[in-house]
């Protein structure tokens, strides 16, 4: 019913493994912290901590990462930008041409690595994020998505 | 043609060194004071120092006046300052998007001004400064930007302009009314609690009374309550300061606010930047039938963090009136909005209730007693009262957005002025077939509704389209 046609771009497909990556690194501090720290800790709550950190590795490497890539979804209009996205919440975003400050893109470590880029686009309310496109599709929709906002200024 | 500030600025500046140099030479001053017996001699060292670091501060001050000029070259305001280390500052007039005047004790005793010329981008604090100009040099200065031409720069009547005072007893009632109540309300339960603990056994009488407290609660319920009196009164004593001769006027096409009894600022607002008009109602001043205004300014990198102050204290019912007057671009009414479906009521009440049951809980646990259990209620009740402020309404591409954290707000704005908006649906209300809404104006105002039917919130948002 509503008048928007629903975003259908995808993000990049490698985009699975940077999540998968930062969130396995981010369990092997956990882990080293936890070992290292938690053997003093009584009665049963070691072994749990481990098995946490065990349900938490798996499902953040296996389940999430292919669940929110599937659910992200992304458009660049004449006139707008359009973002879905979310596991638990999904959430619908429409930001105008017209309202666009600028248009940034960043390559953290992995992003390098993979060759993917996150567009964070900046508005006077604060700013949204397209993350982990290919590194060229990243610089073409910058590029684009600052040139409309130039025409449409608002 | 570059022009230098106010010769007042040297002071202004000098104030400013001194300020900056302040802490290690109060060091300074400790050490040779303290660092011997203290005499004479030590006192007139002391004293030497203090000539000594006023002298440098003044030289400083006057350097930095003779280094400083602004100019208009074209349609841009250019500032220089600094002779070893040069900056330069340029501002297209169309990049300017507020100018503040504000006047401190220093620049009061001269009689002139500290004028900030604000752009969209930067951190906080105007791109240019500039210490000290008097009332010609700014109302100059307004009517360049006001132009956007310097040529154009002759006289021009314009009608006689709305204006709005606040009143000595305004002002009065705000600064009761003012109190934090975030800060408050806590401590007042805690109050409650303890004194409904200390009266409510009469059967066991003394004994309870002294047996179930610890020592000295009657000096705790005092000191408590002292608490309260004294956050009370700093917050009245903070809003006649910041609110003390509060006018808020409409020129043209902008909004010019005075306002502070020790630190008069002026801003000027240009009305095609203000997004969103927010009217707030506190609890206290729901009672009374009270509100305060304030507005979503784009690109007014001080005020960022927090809306504007338009107006801190009017009748509620005074609201429409005054904005149809001082700012009819976004004036609307405040009722008629339409509720979210009684089925959303539950899905209000239930999170804090949990909330405040948990909370309950674990302090009835600790105490090892039952009477904390008798706040897990309250919850419950937050969540009816902010069920009842929800409520919107989208008309002729008019948006109003009503909610309650503690104080209910209500969000007026043309639709179109929006930066971004939302539509988001946990799983849990897709079950329910509802969903959220929210329009962000700013960076201080974000109007969201819950919980309403999940086709008339997709209905809300697509209404609102990229234009």
């Amino acid at each position: 019913m509503s008048a928007i046609p629903e975003p259908a771009q995808r993000l990049a497909p490698q985009a699975r493994w940077a999540w998968r990556l930062s969130w396995a690194g981010g369990c092997l501090v956990t882990l080293v912290v936890f070992g290292t720290a938690g053997g003093d800790l009584p009665g049963p709550w070691y072994g749990i901590g481990m098995a946490a950190l065990a349900v938490a590795l798996v499902a953040g490497t296996v389940a999430v990462p292919e669940l929110r890539w599937r659910r992200w979804r992304w458009e660049v209009r004449e006139h707008e930008i359009d973002l879905q996205r979310g596991i638990v919440v999904v959430r619908r975003t429409l930001i105008p041409m017209a309202r666009v400050q600028h248009v940034e893109t960043e390559r953290g470590l992995i992003g390098q690595a993979l060759g993917l880029a996150t567009v964070e686009i900046h508005t006077a309310a604060g700013s949204h994020a397209i993350p982990l496109l290919r590194d060229y599709d990243a610089g073409m929709m910058r590029a684009r998505i600052a040139e409309l906002a130039r025409t449409d200024d608002g | 043609m570059a022009s230098r500030l106010h010769p007042a600025a040297i002071a202004v500046y000098a104030v400013d060194a001194l300020r900056q140099g302040a802490f290690p030479l109060l060091v300074i001053l400790g050490v040779s004071v303290l660092g011997g017996d203290f005499d004479a001699d030590a006192a007139i060292r002391a004293g030497m120092f203090a000539l000594l670091g006023t002298a440098i501060a003044a030289l400083a001050g006057g350097f930095r006046w003779a280094t400083t000029t602004y100019s208009f070259a074209g349609e841009t305001i250019r500032l220089r300052t600094g002779a070893l280390s040069v900056k330069e500052v340029e501002i297209p007039f169309a990049r300017v998007q507020a100018v503040d005047v504000e006047q401190g004790p220093i620049q009061r005793v001269f009689g002139v001004y500290k004028v900030e010329i604000q752009t969209g981008g930067g951190g906080s604090g105007g791109e240019i400064e500039l210490g000290a100009l008097d009332e010609r040099e700014i109302e100059g200065l307004n009517r360049l930007l006001r132009r956007g031409a310097p040529e154009a720069a002759l006289g021009e009547e314009h009608p006689p302009a709305p204006e709005r005072r606040l009143s000595g007893r305004e002002l009065a009632v705000a600064a009761v009314t003012s109190g934090q109540l975030g800060v408050l309300l806590p401590v007042a339960a805690g109050v409650a609690q303890m004194s409904q603990q200390l009266f409510e056994d009469p059967l066991e009488g003394e004994r309870t009374l002294i047996g179930a407290l610890p020592e000295g609660t009657l000096g705790w319920i005092v000191l408590v309550a002292g608490i309260v009196v004294l956050a009370w009164l700093l917050a009245a004593l903070g809003t006649v300061v910041g609110f003390g001769g509060f006018a808020v006027r409409r020129e043209g096409d902008e909004l010019r606010i005075r306002r502070g009894v020790l630190q008069r600022r002026q801003a000027t607002l240009r009305v095609v930047r203000v997004r969103a008009v927010r009217v707030v109602e506190s609890p206290p001043r729901q009672l009374l039938g009270l509100a305060s205004l304030r507005v979503e300014v784009i690109g007014h990198a001080k005020e960022q963090a927090a809306a504007q102050t338009l107006f801190p204290l009017l009748r509620r019912e005074q609201v429409e009136p005054f904005l149809r007057e001082l700012l009819p671009e976004l004036a609307d009414a405040l009722d008629g909005l339409a509720a979210p479906p009684p089925r959303a009521l539950r899905r209000y009440a239930l999170p804090p209730l949990v909330g405040t049951i948990a909370i309950a809980g674990a302090a009835a646990l600790a105490i090892g007693r039952l009477w904390p259990l008798a706040i897990a209620p309250l919850g419950a009740i937050y969540g009816a009262l902010a069920y009842r402020a929800a409520g919107w309404r989208l008309e002729r591409g008019r948006l109003a957005v009503r909610s309650r954290r503690l104080a209910r707000s209500t969000v007026l704005a043309p639709a179109a002025g929006r930066e971004s908006h939302d539509l988001a649906q946990t799983l849990l209300q897709r079950r329910a077939r509802l969903a959220d809404v929210a329009f962000a104006f700013g960076k201080g105002t974000v109007a969201r509704i819950r919980h309403l039917d999940a086709d008339v919130a997709r209905g809300l948002w697509a209404a609102i389209g990229p234009r």
